[in-house]
């Protein structure tokens, strides 16, 4: 990304000020999102989102596995996030790992709970097939393919869009003696589509100044002094937190920019609800 | 197996000597200089191109010419089983090398001293052939960011098994064992760029499907100046000519 000038600097800064930003949105303004679903035929689920110029995948992968012996009653879930080069050369070899680690970080934070799996977005029992035996292995991949900021709420979005495009093969469970592995058998024909409606969306407001803006551009997000991520679900509680940037800020101000992401999660969970519906009523339309 | 059977069918309903549906796109990631989409059948890669740009790494700068570099990388959900936790495999850095090689010998590289041209390639489904759509998905996104080029290169890869040479092999047909040659080439100039092939084949047959790999790759340059002129068209009505 070329650099800026001090007179655009001023420029983002003073239109921030103005509630009237550098592309006319507003503060609290998303852009436009676009949702389309199934663009990764081999895996369970996958969804793509793009936010203005964002462009992100993200794919669900489900592999029967072993309950981990401490939750025994509670499948595995396993977020990762990949940034490709082609979203910014600086991301070539080595150097998108840092950010990589960020988001996947941030993204378990918000969407799984805490180590018990308590309180996740996800609801780890439901993928316990035999409890203590066998379970299901969730592997979710997001892809970065094009970046122009606000990476966190997109990967949000798209993994929210592949859970719901997720169907999980019907399991036969062959009885077997106490102690044995017991033999699965996988419904070709069958599927279990993924309950989604616990899910959070993730709202990040970036400081620019005195004031928050909400999906900053890349340019805009080079201007700021700190950044909250909040994920709020359908029923308006908080399901996770992070904060980022180096300046430090009032704790009256975080409290009261959470209660603006909280306000803002409502609108932005229903445009997201309606447009992975629309997204799936198109793919079912192809067949 | 049967990769061919008695009616002449493949093991995906095509006849030997059909490629797979080729399908491209221009300009898929905004903040590139250029950028495509190439798919292959099942084979989907994004192309992106920065540059010409400042050298990054001073030591590299050539001061007659403009260095190219190029990384290929495989999504995790790329292939049918899931985790590729290795990014630097030898066989990615093979690729990258391989796809820079090709591109590097058709850019007119001493238009533009002292700068860099990176080529990132991101698989984001492979099932056989990477390599050329790589090769093909570059070419598009060159053409894109208006890099000075002496022709397209084109590349397709043809095999032979069950005693038939078969054009654009895909997954499972490359991994039957049998001998898998890529071809790259220069339309225009009709000039070979790339040629690479494993496992065994006599001399005879291997010039066949050398030349059917060839046929292949014209098809593609084909359908790629389709693209471009249709690209331009777009561009020129856009501009209100």
């Amino acid at each position: 990304m070329v650099g800026l000038s001090v007179g655009e600097k001023h420029f983002i800064k003073g239109g921030i000020e103005q509630d009237l930003r550098t592309d006319g949105r507003k503060r609290y303004t998303y852009r436009p999102i676009y949702v389309e679903t199934g663009v990764i035929p081999q895996a369970n689920g996958s969804a793509r989102v793009k936010l203005g110029a964002t462009d992100v995948i993200a794919s669900v992968k489900a592999e029967l596995g072993k309950p981990s012996p401490s939750y025994p009653d509670k499948g595995k879930v396993l977020i990762n996030v990949d940034c490709s080069p082609t979203a910014e050369p600086a991301f070539e070899g080595r150097g998108g790992e840092e950010l990589s680690s960020e988001l996947s970080v941030a993204l378990q934070r918000c969407l799984l709970g805490g180590k018990s799996g308590a309180g996740a977005g996800i609801d780890l029992s439901s993928l316990s097939i035999v409890e203590g035996k066998i379970c299901w292995d969730l592997y979710i991949e997001g892809l970065v393919v094009s970046s122009d900021g606000n990476l966190l709420d997109a990967l949000g979005a798209a993994v929210k869009a592949a859970l719901s495009n997720t169907a999980l093969p019907k399991v036969q469970v062959a009885s077997a003696a106490s102690d044995e592995q017991p033999e699965v058998d996988l419904s070709d024909e069958e599927f279990l589509q993924f309950d989604t409606s616990g899910i959070p969306a993730i709202i990040t407001l970036t400081k620019v100044g005195k004031h928050y803006i909400v999906d900053g551009t890349s340019e805009e997000e080079s201007q700021m002094s700190s950044a909250v991520s909040v994920s709020v679900n359908k029923q308006g509680r908080i399901c996770g937190l992070t904060k980022r940037g180096g300046a430090g800020l009032n704790p009256s101000v975080i409290l009261d920019m959470i209660s603006v992401s909280k306000h803002l999660s409502e609108q932005l969970i229903n445009k997201l609800d309606s447009e992975i519906a629309a997204a799936e009523a198109c793919e079912e339309d192809e067949f | 197996m049967e990769y061919v059977n008695p009616e002449g069918l493949r093991l995906d309903g095509r006849r030997p000597l059909e490629m797979r549906q080729l399908r491209a796109e221009i300009g898929v990631v905004a903040r590139a200089d250029g950028s495509a989409v190439f798919e292959m059948g099942n084979t989907k890669v994004i192309a992106a191109i920065y540059g010409p740009r400042e050298v990054q790494n001073k030591s590299q700068q050539i001061n007659d010419q403009a260095v190219v570099r190029c990384e290929y990388s495989m999504a995790n959900f790329s292939t049918g089983d899931r985790m590729r936790k290795p990014k630097h495999d030898r066989r990615s850095t093979e690729i990258s090398l391989v796809i820079r090689q090709t591109m590097e010998a058709c850019i007119l590289t001493h238009l533009m001293p002292r700068s860099q041209i990176d080529i990132f390639v991101q698989v984001l489904q492979a099932d056989g052939g990477t390599r050329s759509a790589c090769i093909n998905a570059a070419t598009l996104a060159l053409a894109d960011a208006g890099i000075p080029m002496r022709d397209l290169v084109t590349s397709c890869a043809a095999g032979y098994l069950n005693t038939t040479p078969l054009l654009d092999l895909n997954y499972v047909e490359d991994s039957a064992g049998g001998p898998d040659v890529t071809v790259g080439i220069l339309p225009k100039l009709d000039k070979v760029t790339l040629l690479q092939m494993d496992a065994k084949l006599p001399l005879d047959t291997f010039e066949t499907v050398m030349q059917l790999a060839i046929e292949g790759c014209k098809a593609v340059a084909n359908y790629i100046r389709e693209i471009l002129l249709e690209n331009t068209k777009q561009l020129e009505f856009r501009r209100g000519v």
